[in-house]
């Protein structure tokens, strides 16, 4: 049977053997009516039966169906006639492959139709007649290893139970070794996430310092010439290859700063009037829709900014006299702001909040008005928590991808202006890596460090914001 | 700390009632002062609430714009224009042979030149009103009318009912994604639009006064996949792939996330080396999606050889970025269990083990389920790392395993964005609304399953 | 919390480790199983025309609908000529003939034998939105508006950086505007092609900068291929589509690609003219449209035979239907061969004729 029927057997067998140790164990201690005098109760029993069968099975299964590939091939390959077994690498790959082909194809009929249907075969070569026979060898191989992965696999589980199950008594420990192989699970899947996490950060340095090993980091940080598209080939001219990535990093600050002038006023005003003034069926209704601002996937977001708001601003500018690019710092940034509205407001709300009333109380008591208890006591007391939620906006916007490849431009300006179009960091990289794909030309590498220096950025900004909440929040109780 | 706060507080608060002013120490009272100036303060106060509002609704504002806009630009997609056609189905026009074999001629069907029907039966249609010959310009004008996949539709009809060879039948075909745009944008009858020709004008208003030219709901928007042709595109494909990669996305994280979050707030102990890992994982919950896709590229691409634009890579490059949200989410949850109930557990002697599954975390199951959710919410709406693995080439077969090639929903839209044919905006929209949808459902069902968890 | 709950818990996990499992599995197995579906890389000028004939070739017959990918020529080249492995493309699509260069890397990783399949003609357009008024320029004043490094203005035989920021500084009939184009990187075919038509044509224009192609011809290549890097020139990078709309949103702006989307776009855009042609088909067609070239894709005939359908997706490439002259090829803007020329290469192409590059 197939991989997934056997899964489907492998766990009814799992389950089974649950019921089977439950029942075995109350064997072992005579009847329902002894359950006491078991060291644990008759289900731990039955769990650790059930992950006895199943987990070996599993693992012999995962192993052979990595192996099973390579196996079968190296099998195949020595029934070919020696002329194609003794071919290049790829030569043979590109055999295996056609010879798959035909024996994926269901019924010898459809077979013989298959060559008919197949053009030309390389002269000198195999016949179409071999590469038929060689494909029926392969299936025959194919069917073979399956029944071997069943029965391997069900024997395995079977013979484990039975094992296990014969060393049942009224002393056995079930429960504590059921307990060390579910620890041993947890630690093999944290294991896993962690070393992934970790694997990121590695890969990542990785290629960047291929890269500096070719540009030097000098010109990287300071230079302000970004033109990376060098030749393809040796007899083409093309760009010089400077990769001095100032103006990037300066349309980026540029982007965010508009970003952040429209999303702080507005999400902190925001937090405050739905925090201190709103009714609660205010606050019903517009907490959903903030959730909603934030929720949009950002690819929608850039489509409104290259279709609706670009246009718009050209035009207001334009009859102001005002020369304006068709895809200005300005409507990336302003769309940027309003997807980060969300972020500042929430997170400003949790700060403000989290000032203990009694001063709120106090204050007002003293006759403030709501309004000078806001701007005088409570959001200087929320303020390290708001400062925060400044610096967390700004590493999203810093680091945000599709508005600006739909919204901001491609050319690399080192401009204050945020009527010119700029080009960020982000753009750069999906520009620098949408096309050429190997993996030693600067220019791909360049990818690399620009997102390298992304993470870092962010990577502090984070930590900071973290600091500055740690160290000048105060501990009311 | 606190003292000085409150102590400020006072006199913050003293120094705004008294407005800081010098008056001649005798003229008024404390109170007559603080009188004066309360008529100010209360409009202040009245000023910043209303900003506050203003605020407010302009968020309102925002969301409505956006979603009208949208959504405006997406409804002329959801219907298309059909105009019926009177098609002869003559056997030497589709250069087959009548009398051979049911087999062979139904083989013969198979390849048979349908274009040259539609062209023939449509000259024939025009000619015959207009009662002269038309130009070489004039009929490549009128065939551009029609949709290029009109040919096969007329191929359906012929292989579903074979009887109709030699006979002249009435059949329905799209418009090319040009007519179908004038058509809806409503110009004057006869008038010639942008892409649109007065001589087809005309050619379509005869067409529309016979009553021959019908606006149908667009089902191929659904059920079929990418094309080149606006006309045809749909997101199945699209969807299909989006599901396919979700489902990876989801088996992969979710077990590693809640095992990993487990481990380390439960049995982890606790060290240098532990908080590092969680300094680490939660700054990776703030790097930029970006990041994650050149990963994939290099590692998983490069290192492992699997194949690209595949949902597989792309469920795997998911699952790293919404990793460290689930784990921070679930380990939030599993903190906010209280101690009182793990050590009542333990009292009653129970062991690590069993506190942890039996106890803590079903008590924490709704956090870490909501958590899992948003997680996945985020990972749907992605487009940048995909774009890094190869998602973004033209792929039309609509995905049946987790390794055939596959583009998802977002990055549809991304692609589509960039065609100028004036359908494929509306598409891109409509595509748009469809996603948002699924936002929807997927945050609703979040909130539904976090209250029946709640409620047990 | 009770016991149904707890077991249902395990079983869950139980489960959804187990799919786990089973998706990896499924996943090594990827790695043998057979491709069969064609993949081509290469030219985005050439990709309209390609993914047309997949798609129909998709409905028309069994085989899975060919994934085209827009790399760009140079790119589409680099992949494709890595090696004869499987996981390697199995078409190049090319807005430019295959370089020497190009070929012999080919040959350097085993790629030997090759198909070129000569598809038709394209013709490269200087174009902005016809909001616009439309420009009426030489080749000689597009290599002053774009190169790198220009004759300076005083006439003697010396190169200075481009002054010209403004067309008008160039030749005052043309807008008073800031010089702005977006045109490909060197990935793309459509560059190569328009530094040897336009920015070469108007190079040699100089008597003194012909005289050195004689003596150091990469130091004319470097004169006359260069492109200026200071925002005049952007690269917009292998999306065509993406130019056609930033012309449109930027009526100042003009934009380099192929013909075939200047006549997509019809409505939008229009073609400057150059040397006082306009880019029309029957101009391109004639020959007295000056900058136009001729489109192929390359088959990696190792592949033939491989991976189910090639023969069969040439078959309809070159069929009459779609590269003959009233074929759905020339509806999207092909400029196509004549009736002898198409016969030619589709007999070349279906048998499969090597490609031998002597250049």
């Amino acid at each position: 049977m197939n991989t997934p029927l056997l899964f489907i057997v492998l766990l009814s067998l799992t389950l089974f053997s649950y019921w089977f140790g439950l029942k075995r164990s109350l064997q072992v201690a005579g009847g329902a009516e002894h359950k006491k005098d078991l060291t644990c109760l008759p289900e731990q029993f039955g769990l650790l039966t059930a992950m006895v069968c199943g987990l070996p099975a599993l693992i012999t299964l995962l192993i052979f169906n990595s192996a099973e590939q390579l196996v079968v091939e190296q099998l195949l390959t020595s029934t070919l006639p020696m002329h194609v077994q003794s071919l290049s690498n790829i030569d043979l790959g590109l055999y295996l492959n056609n010879i798959r082909s035909l024996a994926a194809s269901e019924t010898t009929q459809s077979l013989l139709q298959g060559i008919s249907s197949q053009a030309i075969a390389q002269p000198s070569d195999m016949t179409l007649q071999g590469q038929l026979q060689a494909a029926l060898t392969l299936q025959e191989l194919n069917q073979l290893t399956v029944w071997l992965k069943t029965a391997l696999v069900l024997i395995i589980a079977v013979v484990s139970v039975i094992m296990l199950v014969r060393n049942f008594s009224l002393t056995y420990k079930a429960r504590q070794k059921s307990e060390t192989i579910v620890q041993a699970l947890l630690v093999a899947s944290s294991a896993i996430a962690i070393l992934t996490t970790l694997g990121i950060v590695v890969s990542v340095l990785f290629e960047s310092i291929q890269f500096f090993n070719s540009v030097s980091p000098a010109e990287f940080m300071f230079g302000t010439q970004w033109s990376p598209q060098t030749a393809m080939r040796s007899d083409q001219v093309g760009g010089s290859g400077s990769f001095g990535a100032i103006p990037l990093f300066a349309g980026t600050m540029l982007i965010t700063f508009i970003a952040m002038l429209l999303a702080v006023p507005v999400g902190l005003m925001i937090a405050i009037y739905l925090s201190q003034y709103a009714s609660t069926k205010l606050r019903s209704i517009a907490k959903p829709m903030l959730e909603v601002l934030a929720g949009i996937p950002t690819v929608v977001y850039g489509f409104f900014a290259a279709l609706t708001v670009a246009p718009v601003i050209r035009n207001i500018g334009e009859s102001l006299g005002l020369s304006v690019a068709s895809e200005s710092a300005l409507a990336a940034g302003l769309v940027m702001g309003t997807m980060i509205i969300p972020f500042v407001s929430s997170l400003s709300e949790d700060a403000i909040s989290a000032v203990p009333n009694a001063l709120k109380e106090a204050s007002l008591g003293m006759g403030a008005t709501k309004s000078e208890t806001v701007v005088k006591v409570l959001l200087p007391a929320a303020l390290p928590g708001i400062v925060g939620a400044i610096l967390l906006a700004i590493s999203r916007a810093i680091g945000e991808t599709m508005i600006v490849v739909m919204a901001a431009g491609m050319a690399a300006n080192l401009t204050a202006n945020p009527l010119d179009s700029v080009t960020t960091v982000t753009v750069q990289i999906v520009t620098l890596l949408t096309g050429d794909q190997e993996f030693d030309s600067p220019k791909t590498l360049a990818a690399f460090a620009l997102g390298l220096m992304l993470f870092i950025t962010t990577l502090g900004l984070n930590i900071l914001a973290l600091k500055v909440v740690q160290k000048y929040r105060e501990q009311y109780d | 700390m606190t003292n000085s706060i409150e102590n400020s507080t006072v006199r913050s608060v003293e120094n705004s009632m008294l407005n800081k002013q010098v008056t001649p120490a005798s003229s008024l009272s404390t109170t007559d002062r603080v009188t004066i100036n309360l008529k100010k303060r209360h409009q202040k106060e009245k000023r910043f609430k209303s900003l506050g509002l203003f605020a407010v609704l302009f968020g309102f504002m925002l969301v409505v714009i956006l979603i009208a806009d949208i959504t405006s630009k997406a409804l002329p997609a959801f219907h298309q224009h059909w105009v019926k056609l009177d098609v002869n189905y003559q056997s030497d026009w589709l250069n087959v042979d009548v009398s051979s074999t049911q087999a062979a001629l139904a083989k013969q069907m198979k390849t048979a030149s349908y274009r040259k029907v539609l062209k023939n039966s449509v000259y024939q249609m025009f000619s015959t009103v207009s009662n002269k010959k038309l130009s070489r310009k004039e009929k490549r004008q009128l065939i551009k009318l029609f949709s290029t996949n009109a040919e096969f539709t007329l191929k359906e009809i012929l292989i579903a009912d074979p009887s109709f060879i030699d006979k002249s039948v009435n059949v329905w075909v799209r418009l090319d994604d040009d007519v179908d745009s004038y058509l809806k944008e409503g110009f004057a009858v006869g008038d010639a639009g942008l892409r649109i020709s007065q001589q087809q004008a005309q050619w379509l208003a005869q067409l529309s006064t016979e009553q021959r030219i019908e606006s149908r709901f667009n089902v191929s928007f659904f059920t079929a996949s990418d094309s080149r042709e606006p006309e045809l595109a749909g997101i199945k494909g699209a969807l299909m792939g989006t599901l396919l990669t979700l489902f990876v996305t989801l088996l992969l994280s979710f077990p590693l996330g809640v095992a990993g979050a487990l481990y380390l707030e439960e049995f982890a102990p606790k060290n240098r080396i532990t908080d590092l890992i969680e300094i680490n994982i939660n700054n990776l919950a703030a790097v930029p999606s970006i990041v994650f896709g050149l990963l994939g590229l290099a590692v998983i691409i490069n290192l492992f050889g699997l194949p690209r634009s595949a949902p597989l890579v792309g469920g795997i490059v998911l699952t790293l970025m919404t990793l460290p949200t689930i784990i921070i989410a679930s380990r939030a949850a599993i903190k906010a269990v209280p101690p009182s109930l793990r050590e009542a557990a333990l009292g009653l002697g129970a062991s690590k083990m069993q506190v942890t599954f039996s106890h803590v975390l079903p008590q924490a199951m709704p956090g870490i389920i909501t958590g899992a959710i948003i997680g996945i919410a985020q990972a749907l709406g992605e487009t940048a790392p995909l774009l890094m693995i190869g998602m973004v080439a033209f792929i039309v077969d609509v995905p049946t395993s987790i390794v055939d090639s596959a583009t998802v929903l977002p990055v549809q839209i991304f692609l589509w964005a960039d065609s100028p044919e004036r359908a494929f905006l509306a598409k891109t929209s409509a595509a748009i609304l469809v996603l948002l949808t699924l936002l929807l459902v997927i945050n609703v069902t979040a909130t539904v399953l976090r209250a029946k968890f709640e409620k047990k | 919390m009770n016991k149904m709950m707890k077991s249902t818990l395990t079983k869950t996990i139980i489960s959804l480790s187990m799919g786990t499992v089973a998706l990896m599995s499924n996943a090594a197995n990827a790695q043998g199983s057979s491709r069969d579906t064609i993949t081509a890389v290469g030219s985005s000028t050439v990709y309209p025309f390609s993914t047309v004939v997949a798609e129909r070739f998709g409905k028309n017959t069994e085989f899975k609908t060919p994934k085209i990918e827009s790399t760009g020529t140079g790119g589409g080249m680099k992949l494709f000529c890595a090696s004869n492995a499987i996981d390697t493309p199995d078409l190049s699509n090319a807005s430019r003939r295959m370089k020497k260069s190009e070929f012999e890397m080919c040959a350097k990783n085993g790629v030997t034998s090759i198909t070129e399949v000569l598809v038709g003609y394209d013709g490269i357009v200087v174009a902005n939105s016809n909001a616009s008024k439309a420009m009426k320029v030489s080749r000689k004043e597009l290599f002053l508006a774009l190169a790198k490094e220009v004759p300076a203005k005083d006439g003697s035989e010396k190169l200075v950086a481009n002054p010209y920021k403004l067309w008008s500084e160039i030749n005052p009939t043309l807008p008073a505007n800031k010089i702005e184009v977006l045109g490909p990187p060197p990935t793309s075919g459509t560059r190569d092609a328009f530094a040897e038509l336009v920015l070469e044509g108007g190079c040699k224009k100089f008597p003194w900068i012909k005289t050195i192609k004689k003596q150091n011809k990469s130091k004319y290549k470097a004169i006359c291929h260069s492109v200026r890097e200071d925002h005049a020139y952007i690269e917009a990078g292998e999306n065509d589509n993406l130019i056609v709309q930033k012309l449109t949103a930027n009526p100042k702006a003009f934009g380099i690609f192929g013909f075939s989307f200047l006549d997509q776009n019809s409505d939008k855009l229009q073609g400057s003219i150059i040397d006082g042609q306009e880019p029309t088909f029957e101009a391109i067609a004639e020959g007295s449209y000056p900058v136009s070239r001729p489109l192929y894709f390359y088959v990696k005939n190792a592949h033939v035979g491989k991976v189910p359908g090639i023969l069969e997706f040439l078959t309809e490439y070159t069929s009459e239907a779609a590269m003959g002259e009233e074929g759905y090829l020339t509806d999207k803007g092909l400029i196509p061969l004549g009736g002898e020329k198409l016969v030619n290469v589709r007999k070349n192409v279906l048998s499969l004729t090597p490609l031998a590059l002597n250049k």
